[in-house]
Order: structure tokens, then sequence, then C-alpha cells
């Protein structure tokens, strides 16, 4: 009797070990798919955290060399009004017209056709439009600096340097 | 990463402007551009500037010259990018 007893318990040892067995094996097995699964998708994360880093320093790049576009060509729009104002500080306009007046009209007239047609060019319309029949006439007002070309004469200055026209 | 495709605009009517005439007037020319100005114009009347505000005038558009080109140039920079990948391809 003691020996049936005996072999129960060892048959119960070995079916608990099995069972631990099995369960470890189970368990470890759903582990490993779960950490598989993870692994997957955190490679796949990193893999789209890599491509926006790139990304992001591609654009960078980009915005910083259009940076530096955009601030020279901010610089460069200052051009105009610099010069304008540096012509301005140096001449004398009354003492110009008292001087010689159609001379003084002729480039004023000139210049303001430049720069009509100037502000015409830079919002994207016909910056070459002949210049007016009273500034083109040989003689007459305007004719003295004025330029056939409608480039050439500085916006109300006693000067004959090229304002150019952006 | 999305990218968010903004589209472009169309820019604005480009300027039609006119041409204007100014005379210069001293107290040497006055009888003369007083002839000149009725031959051209019917009547004598007209708009004086002094050479001060005319300064001003033109230095006031050189201004708004100005704005207008960099608020071009801004429109420009935001245009490129949205619209230009980095090695200067449009993205269609």
């Amino acid at each position: 009797m003691l020996r049936i007893y005996v072999l129960i318990f060892i048959i119960a040892i070995l079916g608990s070990i099995g069972y631990g067995a099995k369960y470890y094996y189970d368990t470890t097995q759903a582990t490993i798919a779960t950490l598989r699964e993870n692994n997957v998708k955190l490679e796949s994360a990193v893999e789209t955290a890599e491509q926006s880093v790139a990304t992001l320093q591609q654009d960078m790049v980009k915005l910083g060399n259009l940076n530096k576009e955009l601030s020279a060509s901010l610089q460069k729009a200052e051009a105009y009004g610099d010069e304008l104002r540096t012509k301005l500080s140096k001449l004398n306009l009354v003492v110009e017209a008292l001087r010689d007046s159609k001379q003084l009209e002729g480039k004023m007239n000139g210049a303001s056709a430049n720069l009509w047609r100037g502000l015409m060019e830079d919002t994207g319309g016909d910056g070459n439009r002949p210049n007016p029949q009273w500034l083109q006439r040989p003689g007459g007002t305007g004719s003295e600096s004025s330029n056939q070309s409608g480039k050439g004469t500085d916006t109300n200055s006693g000067s004959t340097e090229t304002a150019p026209t952006q | 990463m999305e990218r968010v495709q903004i589209p472009t605009v169309a820019l604005p009517k480009p300027l039609q402007l006119s041409d204007t005439r100014v005379f210069v007037v001293t107290k040497d020319n006055f009888e003369e551009f007083e002839k000149e100005f009725t031959e051209l114009y019917g009547e004598l009347a007209f708009v004086a500037l002094s050479m001060k505000d005319y300064e001003n005038l033109a230095l006031n558009i050189a201004d708004l010259r100005r704005y207008i080109n960099q608020q071009k140039e801004i429109i420009v920079y935001y245009e490129k990018a949205v619209t230009e990948k980095e090695n200067g391809d449009e993205i269609k």
C-alpha cells in the first residue's frame, strides 16, 4: 500500500514538473514572440525616426541656404533707396534748379520714367515700355539727360550717373 | 515624416504705371513755363512742390519700392521653402 502512495506521489511530482516545464516553455515562447513583435515595431520606429532626423537635417540645410539668399535679396532691395539718399545728400536741388532748370527737369523726368518702369518690372510687368514722346523730344523738356532706353538717370539728382533699376 | 503640401498661388497683376511729368520752375523761367504749360494743358493750374518736398516724395517712393521688393523676396522665400527639395527639384 505504501508503495502505491509513493508511486502516486512520484507521478504527481513528475506531472507537476512536466506541467511546470510545459508552462515555462509556453510562457517563454509567448514572451519571445511578443519581444520579436516589439523588436520589429522598434526597428520600424527607429527607421522612421532616422528618416525624420535626416529630413529635418535636410530642411535645416535648405532653410539655411534660403535664409542666406533672402538676406542678400533684402539687402539688395535697400540699394536703390540708399543710393538715392546718398545722392540727395550730396546735392542741393535748389542750386541745381537755379543753375540750369531745364537740365534738372530733364533728369527728374528721366529718373521718374525709369522709376515707374523699374517698379513695373519689379512686379512682373513690362519695364521696357518706351519713354513718353515729350521725354524723347530732342531739345524739349527732359531731353537733356533722359536717355532713350529708359535707363541711366537717377531720380531727382543733378548727376548723370546711372541708377540701376531692380 | 509626412510633409504638408501647401499650394502656391498666382502673384498679383503687375503694376501698370502712367508717366508723370514735372516742371522745374524758378523766377528766371517762370514766364517761359507759364507759356509752355498753357500751350500744353490749356489752363494754368498746377500743383507745386518745394525741392524739399520733392526729395521727400522721391524718398517715400523709394521706400515703397524697397518694401515691395522685400515683400516679394519673402514670398519667393516661402514659395521655395514649401515647394523645393534640397537638390533644387520642385515637388510635382
